[in-house]
C-alpha cells in the first residue's frame, strides 16, 4: 500500500511549524508547553501509526532546476527510526515538564527539543540525498542548541562546540560521499541520468555498485560515508563529543542517546547497506563497531559519573549495531542475514532501555542532587519503583536473560560465530572481540544497578519522591522492554509477540541485501547449547567473576588514560587549542587598529590571489592588436592621468581629495563619451557624495601629511603597483573573451515596451533604458541582494559604532562630542 | 562652512535637487536614471543640508526618537526608510507569484487615452526601484549620520 502524501509531510513538517509557535504558546500556558510540545509528538506518533503497513515513496519538487526533491519514503527501517522518534519523544517531552520545572530558558528549550525531533524524522524519511543531508545537518543543529543550553556554563558550551564541531565534519564528508553516488548514478542505465533519488538507487542498487567499482569510487565513497556515520553514531575515535554531551539537560540526553542523533548514524549504515554492501564494507564496519564496541565499554567501566557511564555504553552498543550491519555476503550467508537483523532489532532494544536508564539518572541526579557513582548507594529504598525500572533496563543492557538486550546481543553473537567459521583463522578474533566488549558492557550494567544496592552513604542527604511526569515515562518504557524481553520467552512456547516480530521482518527486509529473500524475522529463548548460548553463557560468567574486582579493573582502565597519546580527547583538545592559538598570533600582526594596516593586509591578498589564480589557470593575456581613441576621449584620459599624478604629490588632504575626485569626474566623462549614461549619472552622484563625505571626515584629520618613510612609501608604491596589474590583468582577460553574438543583442531586443500590444505583458522589460530594465527585470534578484547588502553594511555600521560607544561609557570616558559641525 | 551665502544657496538648491532626483526615478525606465541613481542624489540632498544647516535643523524636520543610542542623529527615521525600502522591493517580488508566475517577474501595460500624456505605460517595475530608492536613502542617510555624528 502506498503511503498518504498529506500524512508524511504533516509528519515532518508539523513539529517545525510548532516549534516556530512555541515562544507565543509559552506566554499562554508557562511551564504546561511541555505538555502541548508532547501534544505535539503523540500527533505525529498517531500520523505515523496510520502508515504503518505502507511503503513507498511520495514526492513534491522542490529545486526542480537542479533535479533536488523533497522525497519521503517509508519502509521498516524509516518507520521503526520514525516511530522511535516520536514515541520517545512524546515521552521526553512530558518527563520535561517535570524536570525542567523552573529552569531557565524553556521556550528555547522545547522549540528546540521539537525542531530536533522534527529534523530526525527528516532523516528517516528523506529519500533525497539532499534533503536527507539538509536533515542530517538540521538535528547537528538543534543539537548544538540543546546541548549547549546552559549559556552561562563553560563545559556547556564546549560541549556544544565539540559536537558541533565532530558531527558538522562528519557530514561534509558524508556530503562529498553523496556528490560521488550522483556522479556515478549517471552511469547506470536504468536510472536515466544523474539523480539524487535514494529510492532509485535502492532499486538499481547492484548497477550502482558495478557502476562505483567500474569508476574506482566504492571504496572513496563508502569511506566518507562511513566517516560520515561514525562521527554521528559516535564510532571510535570520533566518539569524544557523546561523553561532553551529557552536559545537555538529562531529557535532552535521554532523547539524544536513544532515538535521535546517534541513532542517524547507524540508520544510514543501514539505509545504504544495499547500495553499498561488500567486502570493504564489512572490513570497516564490522572492525569500526567491534573496536567502539570494546574500547567504549572500558571506558564505561572507568566512568565516575552515572550519565558519563551511560554516555560511553551508547557508544558502545551503538558499535554493536554497526558491526550486526557491517555482516555481508562476504562472511557467509547467515552471518549476512543474522547481521541485518541484530542491527534492527537492537536499535528498538536500546532506544527502550537507554531511554529508560537516562531518564532513572535524571531522577537520581535531580531527587538525590549527585551524579557521582561513588557517593550513591543503596538508593532502592527511596526509590522503589525507580529502582524497578533500573533493574529491568540495566539487566537488558548487560544482555542478562530473559531481557530485551540479550536477545539482540545473542543475535550478533550469532552472526560473529558464523562470520568466524565462515572465514576461519584470523575470522575467530571476530566473536573472541564481541565476547570481551560485552563482559565490559555487563560490568558496567550491573554497576549501574548497584546504585540501588548495598549499603547508602552517610553523605547522601534525603532523596525526593520524582513527581509522576518524571516517573511515567521511564515505566512505560521498562513495561516495552519487559514485553518484549517476555516475547522471546513466550516465543519458545510457541507463542510468538507477532506485531514486533512482523515489525522488524519489514525493517530487516530494508537494511538486506536484495530485500531479505522472504525470511522472517523471530527470536526466541534458546533451549539449546549452540555456540551463542555457550558465548552470552560465558560473557556472564567472566563478568560475574571479576565484578568482585570492578574497583581493580576501573583503576587499571584509569592509569592507562592517563597516557596523553592514548586519549582521543587528547589530539582534539590539541587541535583545537593549536588553531586558537595561531589565530590569536595573526590577528594582533593583521588587524593592529590602523586602517593603512587593513587595507595593506586586504589589498595585498586580493592581488597575490588572484594574480596566483591566473598563474596557476595559465590564462593567456590577449593584447589588443589595436587602439583607437577619438581626441575627446584621449583628452578626458590624459586629464585622469594627470590628476591621478597630482593625488600622489599632493601636499595635504583636502587638496588630495579635490583631485582624487577630478580623476573621478574624468571617468564619468570618459562614460558619457563611450555612450553609457547610466553609468556616469552614478559615477557623478557618487562620485559628489564621496566628496562631501571625504570633507566631512577631513575636518578631523591633521591638514597635513607628515614626512613618510622612506621604506612606507617603497613598500605602498609596490602595493599600488600590485592592485593595477590586477586590475589591468582582469580586465584584459574578462573583455577579451566576449563572444561574438553577446547577450547584449538578447536584452537589446527584448528590453523595449511594445505599444501595439494590448494588455498586461510580462515576456517583455518595456523600457527603452536596457541597463535599468536589467536592473529591475531581468536580473531583479541580484539587485534585491544588492540592496540587501547596501542594508546590512548600514546595520553593520550603526552597530560597530553603536556598541563602541557603549563600551567608552563603561570605561567611564564620555563619548566625543568634538566633529560636529 | 555655515556662510550665509551657503545656507541660501542650500535652500534654493536642495528642492530642485530633490525633484529632479524624483524625475530620475520615474523615468529611469526608458529614460537614463533608475532607482540607484535617484537614491544617491537625494541622500547628497540631505547631506548638502546636514552639512550646512546642521544637526539641529534635520531634527526639527525629521523628529527622533531621544532613546536612540545616536541621540544626535535622526537615524532612527533612516532605519524605517531603510526596512520599508527593503520591505516594498521584497514584497513586490512576491506579488507576481500570486499570479502564478516566478518571483519578481516584472511586467507592464499601456494605457490609452490618458490626458497630456495620451499613451502612457505603466510598470510593475516602479515599484520595485521604490523600494531600491528607499533602501539606498535609507542606508547611506544611516552611514552618513552616524560617522558624521562620531
Amino acid at each position: 500500500m502506498e503511503p498518504s502524501r498529506a500524512v508524511l509531510f504533516a509528519v515532518v513538517f508539523l513539529p517545525f511549524l510548532s516549534a516556530a509557535t512555541v515562544p507565543l504558546v509559552y506566554r499562554v500556558l508557562g511551564e504546561r508547553t511541555a505538555y502541548y510540545a508532547a501534544g505535539v509528538a503523540a500527533v505525529c506518533l498517531a500520523l505515523l501509526g496510520s502508515q504503518f503497513g505502507t511503503e513507498g515513496a511520495v514526492s513534491i519538487a522542490w529545486i526542480p532546476a537542479l533535479d533536488v526533491s523533497l522525497r519521503l519514503y517509508v519502509d521498516g527501517l524509516s518507520l521503526l527510526i520514525g516511530l522511535l522518534a516520536s514515541g520517545i519523544g512524546v515521552l521526553i517531552l512530558t518527563y520535561s515538564g517535570g524536570y525542567m520545572h523552573g529552569e531557565p530558558g524553556q521556550p528555547k528549550y522545547y522549540a528546540a527539543l521539537l525542531a530536533f525531533m522534527g529534523s530526525m524524522l527528516g532523516v528517516a524519511f528523506a529519500a533525497d540525498l539532499i534533503a536527507l543531508f539538509l536533515f542530517w545537518e538540521l538535528t547537528s543543529l538543534s543539537s548544538f542548541v540543546l546541548i549547549g543550553h546552559y549559556q552561562r556554563e563553560s563545559a556547556s558550551l564546549y560541549a556544544a562546540r565539540k559536537s558541533m564541531l565532530i558531527t558538522v565534519a562528519g557530514g561534509l564528508f558524508m556530503l562529498v560521499g553523496f556528490l560521488l553516488l550522483h556522479l556515478v548514478s549517471g552511469d547506470v542505465a536504468a536510472l536515466d541520468g544523474p539523480t539524487y533519488n535514494l529510492v532509485a538507487m535502492l532499486e538499481h542498487a547492484d548497477a550502482m555498485r558495478a557502476a562505483l567499482r567500474e569508476a574506482g569510487l566504492y571504496v572513496p565513497a563508502l569511506a566518507l560515508i562511513g566517516i560520515g556515520a561514525a562521527a554521528k553514531s559516535a564510532q571510535v575515535p570520533l566518539h569524544v563529543w557523546l561523553p561532553n554531551a551529557m552536559e545537555a539537560p538529562t531529557p535532552v540526553s535521554a532523547f539524544l542517546h536513544s532515538a535521535t542523533m546517534v541513532k542517524a548514524g547507524v540508520y544510514l549504515v543501514g539505509r545504504l547497506r544495499p547500495l553499498l554492501a561488500g567486502e570493504a564494507w564489512f572490513l570497516l564496519f564490522v572492525s569500526l563497531g567491534l573496536l567502539t564496541m570494546t574500547v567504549a565499554a572500558l571506558l564505561a567501566v572507568a566512568a565516575s559519573d552515572i550519565k558519563e557511564l551511560l554516555a560511553y555504553s551508547t557508544a558502545s552498543h551503538l558499535g554493536l549495531i554497526i558491526a550486526g550491519f557491517g555482516f555481508t555476503e562476504f562472511a557467509g550467508e547467515k552471518a549476512a542475514t543474522i547481521g541485518a537483523e541484530t542491527g534492527g532489532f537492537h536499535i528498538l532494544n536500546h532506544a527502550l532501555f537507554k531511554a529508560a536508564l537516562f531518564l532513572v539518572a535524571g531522577i537520581i541526579a535531580h531527587e538525590a542532587g549527585t551524579r557521582a557513582i561513588d557517593e550513591l548507594g543503596g538508593l532502592r529504598r527511596d526509590l522503589p519503583i525507580t529502582a524497578g525500572i533500573a533493574g529491568i533496563a540495566a539487566l537488558g543492557m548487560a544482555g542478562v536473560p530473559p531481557f530485551n538486550g540479550f536477545y539482540s546481543k545473542e543475535f550478533l553473537f550469532e552472526a560473529a560465530y558464523y562470520a568466524g567459521e565462515h572465514l576461519g583463522g584470523i575470522g575467530w578474533l571476530i566473536p573472541a572481540v564481541a565476547v570481551l566488549g560485552s563482559v565490559f558492557t555487563f560490568l558496567y550494567s550491573i554497576r549501574f544497578l548497584m546504585l540501588f544496592f548495598g549499603d547508602r552513604p552517610d553523605a547522601l542527604g534525603h532523596v525526593h519522591r520524582p513527581p509522576v511526569a518524571m516517573l511515567a515515562p521511564p515505566v512505560l518504557l521498562a513495561v516495552l522492554a519487559l514485553a518484549v524481553g517476555l516475547g522471546g520467552v513466550t516465543g519458545t512456547l510457541g507463542v510468538h509477540l507477532v506485531p514486533v516480530e512482523s515489525f522488524l521482518t519489514r525493517v530487516f527486509e530494508s537494511a538486506a541485501v536484495g530485500g531479505g529473500g522472504g525470511h522472517e524475522f523471530s527470536y526466541k529463548f534458546p533451549t539449546t547449547a549452540k555456540p551463542p548460548v555457550l558465548m552470552s553463557a560465558a560473557t556472564i560468567a567472566l563478568g560475574a567473576v571479576s565484578y568482585p574486582a570492578y574497583g581493580r579493573i576501573r583503576d587499571g582502565i584509569r592509569r592507562v588514560l592517563a597516557l596523553d597519546p592514548l586519549r582521543a580527547n587528547w589530539y582534539y583538545d590539541g587541535a583545537v587549542e593549536g588553531l586558537t592559538g595561531a589565530s590569536a598570533r595573526i590577528g594582533p600582526r593583521v588587524q593592529t587598529g590602523l586602517l593603512r594596516t587593513y587595507a595593506f593586509w586586504a589589498l595585498g591578498t586580493l592581488s597575490a590571489l588572484t594574480l596566483g589564480a591566473y598563474l596557476a589557470a595559465g590564462v593567456e593575456l590577449s593584447v589588443p592588436e589595436s587602439f583607437t581613441a577619438t581626441l575627446p576621449i584621449a583628452l578626458v584620459l590624459a586629464v585622469a592621468v594627470g590628476s591621478a599624478l597630482a593625488v600622489a604629490r599632493a601636499p595635504s588632504h583636502v587638496a588630495g581629495v579635490l583631485t582624487l575626485s577630478i580623476l573621478g569626474f574624468m571617468v564619468a566623462i570618459f562614460y558619457i563619451l563611450a555612450s553609457a549614461p547610466d553609468l556616469a549619472l552614478t559615477q557623478l552622484v557618487v562620485e559628489t557624495l564621496l566628496l562631501v563625505i571625504f570633507l566631512l571626515v577631513l575636518d578631523r584629520l591633521p591638514a597635513f601629511y607628515g614626512e613618510a618613510a622612506s621604506a612606507r612609501s617603497f613598500r605602498d608604491g609596490l602595493l599600488a603597483i600590485a592592485v593595477g596589474a590586477t586590475v589591468t590583468v582582469t580586465v584584459l582577460l574578462t573583455t577579451s573573451a566576449t563572444p561574438e553574438r553577446g547577450i547584449a543583442s538578447y536584452f537589446l531586443e527584448r528590453a523595449p515596451a511594445n505599444y501595439g500590444r494590448p494588455g498586461f505583458i510580462t515576456d517583455l522589460g518595456g523600457g527603452y533604458n536596457v541597463v535599468n530594465v536589467i536592473l529591475v527585470d531581468f536580473r531583479a534578484f541580484d539587485t534585491l541582494g544588492e540592496i540587501s547588502v547596501v542594508g546590512m553594511a548600514a546595520l553593520s555600521i550603526l552597530t560597530l559604532i553603536g556598541m563602541r560607544g557603549r563600551g567608552e561609557v563603561r570605561d567611564g570616558a564620555e563619548p566625543s562630542e568634538e566633529g560636529k559641525p | 562652512m555655515t556662510t550665509v551665502i551657503a545656507r541660501t544657496v542650500t535652500r534654493l538648491v536642495v528642492p530642485i535637487i530633490l525633484v529632479t532626483a524624483v524625475a530620475l526615478l520615474l523615468q529611469g525606465h526608458n529614460l537614463p536614471g533608475g532607482g540607484f541613481i535617484a537614491g544617491v542624489l537625494a541622500t547628497t540632498a540631505f547631506v548638502l543640508v546636514y552639512v550646512i544647516q546642521g544637526l539641529e535643523y534635520l531634527r526639527t524636520v525629521l523628529g527622533i526618537d531621544p532613546d536612540s543610542p545616536f541621540e544626535h542623529a535622526p537615524v532612527a527615521a533612516y532605519q524605517a526608510i531603510l526596512a520599508a525600502g527593503l520591505l516594498i522591493a521584497f514584497g513586490s517580488g512576491l506579488v507576481p507569484m500570486l499570479y502564478g508566475t516566478a518571483f519578481l517577474t516584472q511586467g507592464y501595460t499601456i494605457l490609452h487615452g490618458v490626458p497630456i500624456y495620451g499613451e502612457l505605460e505603466v510598470a510593475s517595475a516602479l515599484a520595485f526601484d521604490l523600494g531600491v530608492f528607499f533602501t539606498v536613502v535609507g542606508g547611506l542617510l544611516s552611514i552618513v549620520a552616524v560617522v558624521g555624528t562620531e
